[in-house]
C-alpha cells in the first residue's frame, strides 16, 4: 500500500507576512501530485512544513491520519518522508559513495555501541552497503566517480547524487523540490523515467515543485497551482493546465 | 635514552588525547574547548579514586572513564543547543568554570597546592616503575584505546557524525538526530579523555590544575588543526609535530629567558600561516569554518 499526506488548514507567518495561507490539500498516495505557481507563492516553505524543517502555525500534517505536525525532522524522516532539496546539499567532503551508503544505514547500525560489541562485522557491513550504493550509483550514471569528494561533481551531478542519496533511503513519500532546475534536457528525459518507475513499480508518493511545465504535464496526477501563499486552483492536471487564468498569471510571466 | 622514553611516553599520552578530541572536532565539527577540563577530571578523579578510596589502577582507571564521561554527558546536554562560534564560546565557559572549581575546591583537590606522592601503577602484581614499563603499559593502553576508536571512527556512527558534520539539515532529513548523535560523541571523546589524564598523573606522580587550564585545551586543539583532523593520520602527525617541535627548538640554543617566548610566538605563527595556506591542516580531511 502507498502512504498518502493530508495537509489541514496549513498557515505559517513570518512576521507579519503569511508566506503560507489555510492551505488544504492531498498529497495522493501512490501519484505525482505537482505544486506549480510564481516565485514566492510558498510552495517550498509548504514542503518545509511538512518536512518539519518549519513549525506551522496553523493546521496539521496527516501521514495516512497520523498527526505528525511538530515532529522533528529526522523523526520524519524515519517515518518514511524525504526531501530533494533545492539547492542540492549533498555532503561535500564525504566520497561520493559515501554520501549514497550514509542514507542506507538504519538507527540500530548507528549506534556506537553496536559497532563496538559487533566490531568484527563491520568490514561486511560495509561491503554490503557499499554494494548497495553502487546500484544506485549505477542508477543516476554516477558509478565511476564513486571515489572522488563530492565537491568535485558539477552541480547537475550534486543534483543525481542528491537523487540517489534520497532513493537509497527507502523513503516511502518523496518531496522533490525542483528536481529538474539546472539540469542537462536529456538528464530531465532520465529523470522523469526514474519517477514514473518509483511511482509504477515500487509504490512511491511523490510531491514535486517544478518550474518545467512539459515535466508536470507528463508526471503529474493532480495539480495544485498556488499564488501568495494559496492554493488557488487544483485539480487534475490536463484541466489545471488547461485553464485561463493559470496560462494568465502563471505561463503567461514565463 | 631516559630522555627518549619520555618523549615517545608524551607522544603516547596526547595521542589518545588527540584521537578523543579527534571524534567531537574532526567527526562532529564540534569546535570544543573543554577538552582540558576532561582531561583534568580524569585526572582528578583517577587520583582520588586511587589514593583516598585506594582502587587498584585498572577499577580507577575504568571508573575515571564512566564519570568523566558521564560528566560530558551532562555538560553537553546545555552545549549542544549551540553550533558554530556560540557553541565555541559555551565550551569555553565550561573549560573555564571547571578549572575554578579545580583550583579553588581546596577540599577535594587541594588546589593550587596540587596532589602529591600519586603512586605508580601495579597491575596484577606488574610494579610499573621505570620508564621503560612505563612506555609498555601506554604502548598497550594506546593499544586497546585506538582499537576501540578506531571501531568508532569506522562505524556507521562515525559515518553518520560526519554527513551531520557536513549538513546537519540534510543529514536530518535522512533521520540522524543530531542532538542524540552530538551528545554521544561530545560524551564519548570526553571520557576517552580521561585516560591520558590518569596516565599523566601517574606519570608525573603529581597533578596540579595548571595542566589542564584553557592554554592546555587551546594546545590540545592546536594539535589537530595542524595535523588535520576527520581520518587518523592528522591527529597523530599533529602530536608528533607539536610535542617534538619544542624539543627542536631546543637546539637552537635559545637564552632561557627568550625560549618559552619564542615557542608561543611559533604557535602563533604556525596557526595564522595554516590558516591562509591549508586551513585542512596538514592531513585532515576537511576544513572547520
Amino acid at each position: 500500500m502507498a502512504r498518502g499526506l493530508q495537509l489541514k488548514k496549513i498557515g505559517k507567518r513570518f512576521g507579519d507576512f503569511w508566506a503560507v495561507r489555510n492551505v488544504t490539500c492531498r498529497i495522493f498516495s501512490g501519484k505525482i501530485t505537482g505544486f506549480i505557481g510564481p516565485n514566492g507563492a510558498g510552495k517550498t516553505t509548504l514542503f518545509s512544513v511538512i518536512t518539519g524543517d518549519l513549525r506551522p502555525d496553523t493546521g496539521n500534517v496527516l501521514l495516512d491520519g497520523e498527526d505528525i505536525t511538530g515532529l522533528k525532522p529526522w523523526a520524519i524522516a524515519r517515518k518514511g518522508i524525504g526531501k530533494l532539496y533545492q539547492d542540492v546539499r549533498i555532503f561535500k567532503n564525504l566520497r561520493v559513495i559515501d554520501n549514497v551508503v550514509v542514507s542506507l544505514l538504519s538507527p540500530k547500525e548507528e549506534s556506537p555501541f553496536r559497532a563496538l560489541s559487533n566490531f568484527y562485522k563491520l568490514k561486511s557491513l560495509w561491503s554490503q552497503k557499499a554494494e548497495e550504493a553502487m546500484k544506485w550509483l549505477e542508477f543516476v550514471g554516477l558509478a565511476d566517480d564513486r571515489e572522488k569528494k563530492a565537491l568535485e561533481l558539477s552541480f547537475g551531478q550534486q543534483k543525481l547524487l542528491s537523487f540517489a542519496r534520497l532513493m537509497a533511503a527507502g523513503f516511502d513519500i518523496l518531496l522533490l523540490d525542483e528536481p529538474t532546475a539546472g539540469i542537462h534536457p536529456k538528464m530531465i528525459h532520465k529523470i522523469e523515467e526514474i519517477l514514473i518507475k518509483l511511482v509504477e513499480e515500487e509504490n512511491k508518493t511523490i510531491a514535486i515543485i517544478e518550474h518545467n511545465m512539459s515535466v508536470i504535464a507528463s508526471l503529474a496526477y493532480w495539480v495544485n497551482f498556488m499564488t501568495e501563499g494559496e492554493i488557488t486552483f487544483s485539480g487534475r492536471t490536463d484541466h489545471v493546465l488547461g485553464d485561463e487564468n493559470v496560462r494568465k498569471i502563471y505561463m503567461g510571466i514565463l | 635514552m631516559n630522555y627518549i622514553l619520555h618523549l615517545l611516553i608524551m607522544i603516547g599520552i596526547y595521542s589518545i588525547l588527540a584521537y578523543s578530541l579527534n571524534l567531537v572536532i574532526g567527526f562532529s565539527g564540534l569546535f570544543s574547548l573543554t577538552h582540558a577540563a576532561f582531561y583534568g577530571i580524569g585526572a582528578y578523579s583517577f587520583t582520588l579514586l586511587m589514593m583516598k578510596l585506594h582502587f587498584p589502577f585498572i577499577a580507577a582507571l575504568i571508573a575515571a572513564f564512566l564519570i568523566t564521561g558521564f560528566l560530558g554527558f551532562l555538560l553537553g546536554l546545555p552545549a549542544l543547543r549551540f553550533r558554530g562560534d556560540s557553541f565555541v564560546l559555551v565550551t569555553l565557559g565550561f573549560q573555564m568554570i571547571i578549572f575554578t572549581i579545580m583550583y579553588n575546591w581546596v577540599g577535594l583537590t587541594r588546589g593550587p597546592y596540587g596532589i602529591p606522592g600519586i603512586p605508580r601503577p601495579v597491575i596484577f602484581g606488574w610494579h610499573v616503575d621505570s620508564l621503560l614499563e612505563y612506555l609498555i603499559l601506554i604502548g598497550l593502553l594506546n593499544a586497546v584505546i585506538c582499537f576501540l576508536l578506531f571501531t568508532i571512527y569506522n562505524s556507521p556512527f562515525g559515518l553518520a557524525l560526519k554527513s551531520l558534520r557536513e549538513d546537519e539539515k540534510a543529514a536530518e532529513a535522512l533521520g540522524k538526530p543530531a542532538y542524540r548523535y552530538f551528545l554521544r560523541s561530545f560524551s564519548i571523546g570526553a571520557a576517552f579523555a580521561a585516560i591520558p589524564g590518569a596516565l599523566y598523573a601517574t606519570y608525573v606522580t603529581y597533578i596540579d590544575p595548571t595542566s589542564f587550564s584553557l592554554d592546555e585545551s587551546m594546545f590540545q586543539v592546536v594539535i589537530l588543526l595542524l595535523g588535520g583532523s576527520g581520518n587518523k593520520r592528522g591527529p597523530f602527525l599533529g602530536v608528533l609535530i607539536m610535542t617534538l617541535l619544542p624539543e627542536a627548538l631546543r637546539f637552537l640554543g635559545l637564552p632561557d629567558t627568550i625560549a618559552p617566548n619564542v615557542r608561543q610566538i611559533i604557535y602563533g605563527l604556525i596557526l595564522v600561516f595554516l590558516m591562509y595556506f591549508r586551513p585542512q591542516g596538514i592531513a585532515g580531511e576537511f576544513a572547520v569554518k
